[in-house]
């Protein structure tokens, strides 16, 4: 297809820091890395990865924690081309630099050290105000936290939908079965929904355990335009296909989340997802939902075809979307149990389903990974395969 | 922790001020009569620069709520509520439901828009309008 990104780079480099390790201490008080330091040492095991040497890589993308200067002194990458982006972003950017010639190898770097320099989502000082409205603007009636906006977003959709709050558990019970057969999560103790139930509300109608994690880390990828990953490639997983439609009407007052559950923007993606990959949803063998809170997952499975609008509830409960039975969702344990790193650890994890690599999280036969994120209206979604 | 603060940009000066005087204001786009929330410097649905200040007739219909558990203000104790409410004039109004709660569904519910004196502010709740 003339001007499609389908196929224009692959994956050659995956990498991360030590999620478990650094957790165990900054619980013991410690501060093991600051950002950059993570994220340094998620590009080392990147380049390790990929097999290539450093000097070939000609573009490089940070992630939002940290400064695209500093990165690039520290990691000493002089680059013909770079930026800024979130995770999903920036795998979709070095794609379009790629295409365009712009760039032949770029390295996506993230670090965050959220949990141990105490970084709040919520209350006087909530991150990310600057760039969403909506995370600040309500907090004189006490409405503050990104949780709070998918609380009041999950209360209306259960009235509507039907969905129930058992049903909504499926999530977590499934990412944490997950994440028991992944020694690179963080919470591995299996849950049933009953334990979903019994766990307390944070802002009602969502429980503790339909939260992500806080923690520190660093992920970190490889992406080569596809003739070089073809040669110098370990094992490239080739980006088939990408899509992205922003819901930006009405954001601060909440409407496409109360009216609409994002629902427009999802399905404009699928159309151009699933056309630029020439796959549809029954082709995909998993699937990585970024998952800050559980209720992104019925809504990416109705958004994207993969039940009937309204059907989320019945298709978790009796299909499934957990690594034992039916469809599986972030097969890592995801934000909710592996590890809180935004978007980039579902990426790493995709590249890994593909090369069979995942160990005993693995999904048999894993050729196609579909991936999808809605923060705040701005839905994106990245195909990756063999 | 602190105490919650509002988000007071240029625009959002006089709907402040029409609070304190417990007549809730909002812009009015004189093109196509579209209210604006939050106050901003152009209509989105029309993008007519030209509005005026207008006060809400006051009634709305909850869309949404939630309750929340762990503290994030100092001014905030919970438990609390929020809730979304479609105003009869368009706009969705994140604010706080007041005085008695529904029994049963809360989606649905008319509401009144009522002031509510918090720090040194005067701010916009709400409560359940009488049932017909």
């Amino acid at each position: 297809m003339t001007g499609s990104l389908s196929g224009v780079a692959s994956v050659i480099g995956i990498g991360q820091s030590d999620w478990v390790g650094d957790h165990q201490r900054v619980r013991a008080g410690e501060r093991p890395h600051d950002s950059y330091g993570y994220g340094a040492q998620a590009f080392l095991s990147a380049l390790t990865d990929s097999g290539i040497a450093r000097d070939e890589i000609d573009g490089l993308i940070v992630g939002p924690t940290t400064a695209y200067e500093r990165v690039g002194e520290l990691l000493g990458l002089n680059v013909r081309w770079g930026g800024q982006a979130d995770a999903m972003t920036a795998v979709m950017e070095a794609c379009m630099a790629i295409h365009a010639g712009l760039a032949s190898v770029v390295a996506l770097v993230y670090g965050n050290d959220q949990r141990s320099a105490q970084v709040n989502y919520g209350g006087p000082d909530a991150q990310g105000g600057g760039a969403f409205l909506a995370y600040v603007y309500h907090a004189p009636w006490g409405f503050t936290s990104q949780g709070a906006l998918y609380a009041m977003m999950a209360r209306r959709y259960m009235h509507e939908r039907g969905l129930t709050e058992a049903e909504l558990g499926e999530v977590a019970v499934a990412q944490r079965l997950a994440a028991s057969r992944n020694p690179r999560a963080l919470m591995r103790k299996p849950i049933a929904i009953e334990d979903y139930l019994a766990s307390p509300f944070i802002c009602e109608p969502l429980h503790l355990f339909d939260y992500c994690l806080i923690n520190d880390g660093g992920v970190a990828l490889i992406i080569a335009e596809a003739g070089k990953a073809r040669r110098v490639g370990r094992a490239p997983v080739a980006i088939k296909g990408v899509g992205r439609y922003d819901l930006n009407r009405g954001a601060t007052s909440l409407e496409p989340r109360l009216l609409d559950y994002y629902l427009p923007a999802q399905q404009a993606v699928a159309a151009q997802v699933f056309e630029m990959a020439s796959l549809g949803p029954k082709d995909m063998d998993a699937l990585q939902i970024y998952d800050s809170f559980s209720l992104h997952i019925p809504l990416a499975l109705e958004g994207y075809g993969y039940c009937p609008i309204g059907g989320a509830g019945r298709f978790m409960r009796e299909t499934g979307i957990s690594l034992a039975k039916g469809l599986p969702v972030n097969t890592s344990g995801g934000h909710l149990s592996e590890s809180y790193m935004q978007g980039w650890n579902h990426q790493i994890e995709a590249v890994r389903q593909v090369r069979g690599e995942a160990g005993d999280h693995q999904v048999e036969g894993c050729r196609h990974v579909h991936y999808s994120s809605d923060v705040a209206g701005k839905a994106i979604s990245i195909i990756y395969g063999a | 922790m602190a105490n919650s603060q509002p988000v007071v940009t240029l625009y959002d000066t006089p709907m402040w001020e029409s609070l304190s005087r417990e007549r809730m204001q909002l812009q009015s786009c004189n093109h196509c009569g579209t209210l604006r929330y939050p106050p901003g410097p152009i209509c989105s649905a029309c993008t007519s620069l030209d509005y005026r200040w207008t006060d809400l007739s006051g009634g709305g219909e909850i869309l949404s709520w939630v309750r929340f558990h762990r503290a994030y203000f100092d001014d905030h104790p919970p438990p609390y509520n929020a809730i979304a409410v479609r105003v009869d004039e368009g706009p969705i109004v994140v604010s706080s439901l007041i005085g008695p709660e529904p029994e049963g569904e809360w989606i649905g519910r008319r509401v009144r828009l009522a002031y509510r004196r918090h720090l040194d502010r005067t701010q916009h709740a709400f409560m359940l309008s009488e049932q017909p």
